[in-house]
């Protein structure tokens, strides 16, 4: 093999580089769940089935508001499968039925009908619903086997096999614009009733045949009473239609019956009833939810025409039926954190179980033990959706924190140091007095050390000789510490929900959780680390800024991250919608920073404001400039801060909104270091980094969506004097646009609509080979417009967001990670997005390192960090600097969670893992030895020559 | 520097790669055949296929794999048998994948005119017009598992031994300690040749060079070996030169030890050149590099 030798020289350069990259990507194969995790989560359950297909199954089937539908081991709360629908109302489930090995659902609306087998996670059959929104779905039996299922539209009524998914008949619902028909019910029988009402007018009952869809039975009941079919009307017993009237609270089991009941003054009551089996009737007892805490157990009667009340429970919040064979479970609960069972026959058995907070559903699960007696697991979903499930005495076997499913923020913040570590620490902070009480320090504290690791070997040793598995590693508050190299932080998160979290980063283990009660579902989130534990004794401080959205209004809670406690600091009063926050690098006499908060009057509002504050606040003024962004209006303006806290004006760029919205704002991360001013090019010289801290990047999305005019823009505007330094407008483009903005570079990617195809794009902003002003820069005092390269590129696959590598002291090279639909997480080389990067290979760009151009960005399926631990629905990737400046903290969160540590050029800093211990030292000890022997061999030849 | 030498394989083909890559830099994206205007109140399509992974059950990976379209704009499920439906779909022209974190397929463009017409081709994104047809209902099949891992380097005897480094050192050691024992070097005609095939590798004069430094290390040592060998003898020994032409030689008697040590150290020469070569076809390298491992 011989290979032109003027070629092979710049391509064997390429291919080392290339392989080195290689290297430094992947991960190994030992070292899966060595330094990461993940979690995978659901959401919050809408429709939940126990598999009583067979007795001894452990499957639960669960399906969500995030579109997915789980099967989950009810013994571990482990997943068995999940399938990720598409987010947002097309993949909403309308319902989850179960039969057996089957289990049907109606998708996006009365979209789809789809069957799956719950035993392998597989699809067994999808079939496309007529259009027409949703109402009812139910099983239809046939001489005791399930045959067909009957989906209810708004104006249609179908039915479908259960074996293939096709359709058997339509029929159009007569007077469907007038007539709501609101549910299906069918009791084994050869007809199928259809229920709809005309509020406070009439009730329709229409009956169709099974076989060909006929109506054979139309009745209109007079109803003035009734509204909605769907919680006043239940069938109970043989086919008789219980409904409840509000007014009056009379029971009309079709011939009317009072009963002497109370409801709660502006409640309406609920009737709760279970068909245990669709070729059934459903059984005669059924609840009546006359208040909020109050039900009754009611029972009709075999004459099918009075009913007799069974048991009041008041108070009760939540009830549910279940049957097992011939044995029918009801379940309750009681506000005292309390669940009641009662058998049907009266027998009740009470299991406590205690929760703060109130859980919205409740799903039993009756079995038949062994010995022929009813056993019982419960499923608890509470509001903060928190997934309990229970075992028959009360005991908790798992719990779920599904709010994670919902990420919306998430912080590091370090962890505090130990006694030891801290004394280490404080010997290097204070000042220098003299040398002998320095040398005194010096030894005290060694001695320390020591004492810690004797210590720590004397309970490895007394931990060894104990029997395995009763040594345990479990992560308490108490034990958690700040380790060698800060790798191990606490990772505080906030979900959609208002539950935060205070998650353990090397386990994944929730060390805290705090569910905010009255945190609106549309609220946003920011969360700000305003004291880091870096400052003892004084406690690390978070705040977490919660907004109405609508509104504007928001309110702040304060709290320790690392112990999860609200703090005793009264957060201020936030009369006025919020616009904007800032956190300064300006500290209290309490090493907080201080959180400015701008209101719609723009008056501003700090936090803390101790008078310390203010008078630094009053000094600096002059020099704090802030922005806000109207997308709307298709406005972004600058303001600077007045000595009395009002602000001015001081520029203003508007974005004409009939042309173009603006999308996205993003300025530099605070805590990002850029360690080289320049790159040293080809020919010696240095080309300086025009490193603006003041720079935004704001993208702009065209409204016509036509693909021929559509454009995609991006603006830097210095944020401080509002010039434009640069402005990038992408043709035949549109979003979703994301983009990570920099040190020098802003990397943008975007739809082409002409090829069809997803294109990352770098700007990267220059000052040129001189600097202007070397020791500071300012804002106001740049006289030349930075030179912007730019240089585009082919994706191949779309992205769902992005994200750069960040370290300590930014000299590691950065990698933009990179989150894809299919979940994987790519970790792409900063180095292929260089916009410098040459298309004709010269001696300086090779002297550079410049890749040289291709116009297709490879994906390489070694640089997945998360290998084949895929994170479903990847909304955000969170990095954070590690105390090594080789290593950089990855979370990754969508539905899932993923933590794990990147080394963007390697592991310079440390040993790496794999390194060959045994070898360096046996190669040490045999030249140790050989060295021992060639000496003795020479002192004998000396002395051999001697003698001579 | 081994490196080098192992990734030289590798690079001709990327280079063929490469320059594939850059021959397709000035794309040209025209019109496609397909419309891909999707009207809002035309029809809606489905995508059919299956997906197969060979020599697997389908139960093992069916559970966690799913098909879209376009990213996640359209979602399909596989079912039981690994065959798929992507239902509601407008006319367009989009890529279909499986997406499985076991295993890897390749994605495929799906081109759907407004009439519902079907077409299915291979992905290029680079001539996003080109139409290499493949077959349609979609026939998925994957190529094996990823490959999320690195290979860790292992250390063995053998890496070590067959590492070309390693070699070189330990062949010029074996030539330095087994010459001087063998090769009369005072014999001329010897001497000439060893010079001869010397220069050929080394043209330029003014670099210190190995048969130069060879002949003095083997000179110096020659009181010793001188009566081993002293007795051997051969006539006519022709030499062509030539690198890789080895020698035409005749020779009366036995094979002499002389012409086992020519022979050894132009096997010796082809080696360094053999190694060296597809880096650079500058013998000065290899020379250069000899002396620094002596």
């Amino acid at each position: 093999m011989k290979p032109p030798a003027k070629m092979s020289k710049p391509t064997s350069l390429f291919v080392i580089f290339f392989s080195l990259f290689v290297m430094s990507e992947a991960v190994f194969e030992d070292q899966v769940g060595k330094f990461d995790w993940r979690q995978q989560y659901v959401g919050k359950t809408l429709f939940a089935h126990f598999d009583s297909h067979s007795q001894s199954s452990k499957k639960l089937f669960l399906a969500t508001d995030k579109n997915i539908f789980a099967s989950f081991n009810s013994r571990t709360g482990e997943l068995f499968w999940r399938h990720v629908d598409k987010a947002g109302p097309e993949g909403t489930i309308d319902i989850l039925l179960l039969h057996g090995q089957d289990a049907l659902m109606v998708v996006g609306g009365g979209r789809l009908l789809r069957s799956w087998d719950t035993n392998m996670g597989g699809l067994n059959w999808e079939a496309v619903l007529d259009t027409g929104s949703f109402q009812a779905a139910c099983f239809v039996a046939m001489q005791d086997t399930v045959k067909h299922v009957a989906v209810l539209k708004k104006a249609a009524i179908s039915l479908h096999y259960l074996t293939n998914g096709h359709q058997k008949w339509v029929e159009n619902l007569p007077d469907s614009d007038t007539v709501q028909y609101q549910a299906v019910y069918s009791g084994g029988e050869e007809e199928v009733y259809v229920l709809g009402v005309v509020p406070n007018s009439h009730l329709t009952i229409i009956a169709y045949s099974l076989e060909d869809g006929e109506i054979i039975k139309q009745r209109s009941v007079e109803a003035p009473w009734l509204s909605s079919v769907e919680s006043s009307c239940v069938v109970v017993g043989h086919g008789v239609l219980m409904c409840v009237d509000t007014a009056t609270l009379a029971l009309y089991a079709l011939p009317i019956q009072s009963l002497d009941l109370e409801v709660s003054p502006g409640f309406q009551p609920v009737l709760v009833s279970s068909q245990p089996h669709p070729a059934r009737s459903p059984i005669s007892e059924f609840f009546l939810q006359l208040g909020p805490d109050h039900h009754v157990l009611l029972q009709l009667n075999a004459d099918g025409y009075t009913i007799a009340p069974l048991r009041d429970f008041q108070p009760a919040f939540l009830v549910s039926f279940s049957t097992t064979g011939e044995k029918t479970v009801a379940a309750v609960m009681t506000p005292k954190n309390e669940t009641v069972k009662k058998k049907k026959n009266v027998a009740s058995c009470m299991w406590s179980y205690s929760s703060d907070v109130f859980p919205p559903q409740l799903y039993v699960h009756a079995f038949l033990k062994k010995d022929d007696s009813v056993g019982y697991r419960v499923l608890v979903q509470t509001q903060d959706h928190a997934l309990t499930f229970i075992q028959q005495p009360g005991r908790v076997v798992w719990t779920r924190e599904e709010a994670l499913a919902d990420v919306v923020t998430m912080e590091m913040v370090d962890l505090p140091l130990t006694g030891t570590q801290a004394e280490l620490e404080g010997e290097f902070g204070k000042k220098a007095d003299g040398l002998f009480p320095m040398v005194l320090k010096r030894l005290s504290s060694q001695v320390i050390l020591l004492q810690a690791w004797l210590a720590h070997l004397w309970k490895l040793f007394y931990e060894a000789r104990k029997p395995h598995g009763q040594v345990k590693n479990e992560v308490t508050i108490e034990t958690l510490s700040r380790d060698e190299f800060n790798l191990q932080k606490m990772m505080v998160m906030v979900t959609a929900s208002g539950k935060l979290f205070g998650i353990d980063s090397k386990s994944g283990s929730i060390l805290w959780k705090h569910y905010l009660e009255n945190v609106q579902p549309n609220a946003v989130f920011k969360l700000i680390v305003q004291r880091t534990t870096a400052h003892f004794p004084h406690p690390p401080q978070c705040t977490l800024l919660i907004k109405d959205k609508d509104t504007g209004l928001a309110s702040l809670h304060v709290f320790n991250p690392i112990f999860g406690r609200k703090s005793h600091i009264a957060p201020p009063a936030l009369p006025r919608p919020i616009l904007q926050s800032l956190l300064l690098p300006v500290i209290d006499q309490d090493y907080a920073k201080v959180l400015l908060l701008v209101d719609d009057q723009y008056k501003v509002t700090a936090f803390p404001s101790t008078k310390n504050v203010l008078q630094q606040l009053q000094e600096m003024a002059s020099s704090i400039f802030f922005y806000l962004i109207r997308s709307d209006q298709g406005n972004l303006s600058g303001f600077r801060l007045r000595k009395d806290l009002s602000t001015e004006r001081i520029w203003e760029v508007v974005l004409p909104t009939e042309v173009q919205k603006i999308v996205a704002v993003n300025g530099k991360r605070p805590n990002e270091h850029v360690h080289s001013q320049g790159r040293v090019m080809g020919d010696r010289s240095v080309l300086y980094k025009y490193l603006n801290p003041n720079l935004l990047a704001v993208v702009t999305e065209s409204t016509d969506a036509h693909p021929e005019r559509a454009f995609v823009g991006v603006f830097l505007v210095d944020g401080v004097t509002g010039r434009i330094i640069h402005e990038a407008v992408q043709r035949k483009a549109r979003g979703p646009v994301h983009f990570v903005h920099s040190e020098n570079w802003v990397v943008y990617e975007y739809w082409n609509t002409k090829s069809r195809r997803n294109e990352f794009s770098v700007l990267e902003l220059f000052e040129g080979t001189e600097l202007y002003n070397s020791t500071v820069f300012s804002s106001l005092d740049r006289p030349h417009l930075p030179q912007v390269l730019q240089q585009t590129y082919i994706f191949p696959s779309p992205i769902t967001t992005m994200e750069a590598t960040l370290t300590e002291k930014g000299i590691t090279s950065r990698h933009l990670l990179v989150g894809l639909p299919s979940g994987a997480i790519l970790s792409l080389p900063k180095m292929f997005l260089d916009p410098r990067r040459p298309e004709v290979v010269t001696e300086h760009s090779r002297e550079e390192n410049l890749i040289p151009y291709a116009p297709e960005m490879p994906i390489r399926t070694e640089w997945f960090i998360n290998y084949n631990q895929t994170v479903a629905r990847v909304k955000g990737i969170y990095t954070a600097p590690s105390g090594l400046e080789s290593t950089c903290l990855v979370v990754a969160y969508g539905l899932d969670i993923y933590q794990t540590r990147v080394y963007p050029s390697k592991q310079f800093d440390v040993l790496k893992d794999d390194y060959d211990y045994v070898l360096i030292s046996s190669v040490l000890f045999a030249l140790f030895f050989a060295t021992m022997i060639s000496k003795r061999l020479a002192q004998v030849k000396l002395l051999n020559r001697a003698w001579r | 520097m081994w490196l080098h030498v192992r990734l030289s394989e590798v690079c001709l083909f990327l280079q063929a790669m490469f320059i594939l890559a850059c021959c397709f830099s000035d794309m040209e994206s025209g019109p496609i055949a397909t419309s891909g205007s999707v009207q809002p109140n035309g029809d809606r399509f489905k995508i059919e296929g299956r997906a197969i992974v060979p020599g697997v059950k389908t139960q093992d990976w069916i559970s966690s794999a799913r098909v879209t379209v376009e990213g996640e704009e359209y979602i399909g499920f596989l079912r039981t048998d690994g065959s798929f439906v992507v239902n509601d779909v407008p006319s367009g022209s989009y890529v279909v994948e499986v997406i499985s974190p076991g295993y890897k397929f390749e994605a495929v463009r799906v081109d759907i005119t407004s009439k519902g017409k079907m077409r299915a081709r291979l992905v290029n994104f680079i001539k996003t017009s080109e139409v290499i047809r493949q077959p349609y209902p979609l026939q998925l099949r994957s190529s094996g598992p990823h490959t999320y891992f690195m290979k860790r380097e292992t250390w063995g005897w053998t890496d070590f031994l067959m590492n070309p480094m390693v070699m070189m050192m330990v062949l010029p050691l074996l030539i330095i300690v087994l010459l001087p024992k063998v090769v009369n070097t005072n014999d001329p005609e010897m001497r000439k040749e060893m010079e001869q095939s010397m220069n050929m590798l080394n043209p330029n004069p003014e670099l210190p060079d190995v048969s130069e430094f060879m002949t003095k290390l083997f000179s110096g040592s020659k009181s010793s070996s001188s009566k081993a060998i002293g007795g051997s003898k051969c006539q006519n020994i022709t030499c062509t030169s030539g690198l890789r032409n080895y020698c035409n030689w005749s020779c009366h008697g036995n094979y002499n030890a002389i012409f086992k040590k020519s022979f050894f150290i132009r096997l010796y020469n082809c080696f360094l050149s053999r190694v060296f070569f597809p880096l650079s076809n500058n013998p000065r390298v290899c020379t250069t590099l000899v002396l620094c491992q002596f």
